[in-house]
């Protein structure tokens, strides 16, 4: 479970202390940052962010009064779980500043480690389940007032079959969404997106790229402007004029879907390039467009692509998060090509989508998700 | 400090002293970039030598970075990128918004 590690903080001007907290902590699967010093732990926290830290309470230099003082005034630490390892000598000074420290507890440097551990663990999982609790809040107040980026059920086709699959990210909700536009019974837009950023700040955007997506297609499609290539270019318009979103940047693919000629344009802005699957050849070859991502420059052109299907051939829109992934070292990696070779063979003309989709999920199972993930697969009956 | 910076005479040459560049650091770069840029160091060489993966986040506090230096009539160059990382950049067209090279001396 790599990507799930508990990475823990480790404060203490002790070398022996630290080095035998540190052995046990990584033993129980704790990534473990150590640092001999509070001025070192707070350089360490300018560049990472742990999910619990422990701290000695008497040290040289700066104590471990001063040191939570620091965290707390800086908005980027004040939050993170702090618990003191004292001696019996410091329980009753820090009993007394416990409130105004906000240390969620203090330890005793007696106390046997597997039950430091223990402890610590409990409250990492009590943290976790608040959290998880919040986001759970967040959801239904978002599902109340229908705002989704990701929609429950696609719309029929009569001769595609449209399937499509969204894994959040350690269980937030992130910057992909999903969308698909009936105009009428021939044309159908097909939208997937990826807001730049992670978890909550590019969800919340989620919804004012959905909002000009909607009203840009809608709006040039009364007008008989129906190129995504068009509607690109005016959704990013449209965004680097808009004060709170011309900083936020988003990848985009856009396809018009025709039933009648089994025609597919597409137009895409920063996203992954599609794969198109040509069951007669059982080849698969990339899509790739030239348009940059939404919300960089006002004045960017984007191109579309004229893709026609035939039976048994298949398009796989996807996000990044398909194709980044965390190596066993812990290390992630971006290899589009690497997915490309593995997900050819289910791509077949017997393969449903229910078994792409379970090929994806084991990909991105065992810690080995390194982000948000969503893929839109279209397939000719 | 993310970045570790060294003047010539031509440019702000800033390395990127972490491997995951991700949304943990994306805040805290932006602020150094920025400063940097500020600071009248318009043309800024990000070398990527110690980077191992770039996510989202820290490719939009690039970006962020890139406009303010544009906005000043400099430029954000990139070196040093491995194979992967320059991969995903073209991948997502990122290669036409940064000027990328193979190294430093190779800027005119």
């Amino acid at each position: 479970m790599i990507a799930t590690l508990k990475k823990i903080l480790l404060v203490d001007d002790s070398a022996f202390m630290l080095a035998m907290l540190a052995n046990a902590f990584e033993k129980e699967s704790f990534m473990v940052i150590k640092a001999a010093s509070a001025n070192e732990a707070l350089t360490i926290l300018e560049t990472h962010k742990p999910d619990i830290i422990l701290s000695d309470y008497e040290m040289p230099i700066m104590n471990g009064f001063i040191f939570r003082q620091l965290l707390l005034k800086n908005p980027a630490t004040k939050d993170i779980p702090f618990v003191f390892l004292t001696t019996h000598k410091e329980n009753e000074l820090v009993m007394k500043g416990l409130g105004e420290l906000q240390a969620v507890d203090f330890i005793n440097k007696d106390t046997p480690i597997p039950v430091i551990i223990s402890k610590l663990d409990n409250l990492l999982s009590t943290v976790r389940q608040k959290q998880a609790h919040a986001v759970e809040e967040l959801r239904k107040a978002a599902e109340a007032i229908n705002v989704k980026s990701i929609p429950t059920k696609g719309p029929s086709f009569k001769s595609f079959e449209v399937g499509f699959w969204h894994e959040p990210y350690h269980g937030y909700p992130g910057g992909d969404f999903i969308d698909f536009i009936k105009v009428n019974d021939r044309y159908t837009y097909i939208i997937l997106g990826d807001v730049m950023g992670k978890k909550w700040i590019a969800w919340f955007f989620t919804f004012s790229y959905l909002s000009y997506i909607r009203a840009t297609v809608r709006f040039l499609v009364s007008d008989e402007k129906t190129d995504p290539a068009y509607i690109l270019q005016k959704i990013n318009q449209a965004i680097c004029k808009d004060e709170v979103l011309k900083d936020v940047l988003a990848g985009l693919s856009l396809l018009l879907v025709d039933e009648q000629t089994s025609n597919v344009k597409y137009a895409g802005a920063g996203d992954v390039p599609l794969l198109f699957y040509k069951a007669a050849e059982d080849e698969l070859t990339t899509v790739k467009t030239s348009g940059l991502l939404l919300g960089l420059f006002s004045n960017a052109v984007y191109d579309s692509h004229d893709i026609t299907l035939k039976p048994g051939d298949r398009l796989l829109v996807f996000s990044d998060g398909l194709i980044d992934f965390t190596e066993e070292s812990g290390k992630r990696k971006s290899d589009y090509e690497l997915f490309k070779k593995n997900v050819h063979p289910y791509l077949k003309m017997d393969r449903s989508f229910t078994i792409i989709r379970g090929y994806l999920q084991g990909l991105l199972k065992d810690g080995r998700q390194a982000d948000d993930a969503s893929v839109i697969s279209i397939y000719k009956k | 400090m993310i970045l570790d910076t060294q003047k010539t005479e031509k440019f702000l040459i800033a390395k990127i002293t972490e491997q995951d560049a991700n949304l943990e650091i994306a805040d805290k770069f932006r602020d150094e970039i920025f400063a940097l840029i500020e600071q009248d160091n318009h043309r800024v060489v990000l070398n990527f030598e110690e980077v191992t993966y770039v996510d989202s986040s820290f490719l939009g506090a690039m970006v962020a970075g890139l406009k303010k230096a544009l906005s000043l009539g400099g430029d954000i160059f990139l070196v040093e990128l491995k194979k992967d990382i320059y991969n995903m950049m073209h991948l997502i067209r990122m290669d036409k918004v940064f000027k990328i090279y193979t190294h430093a001396a190779d800027i005119e």
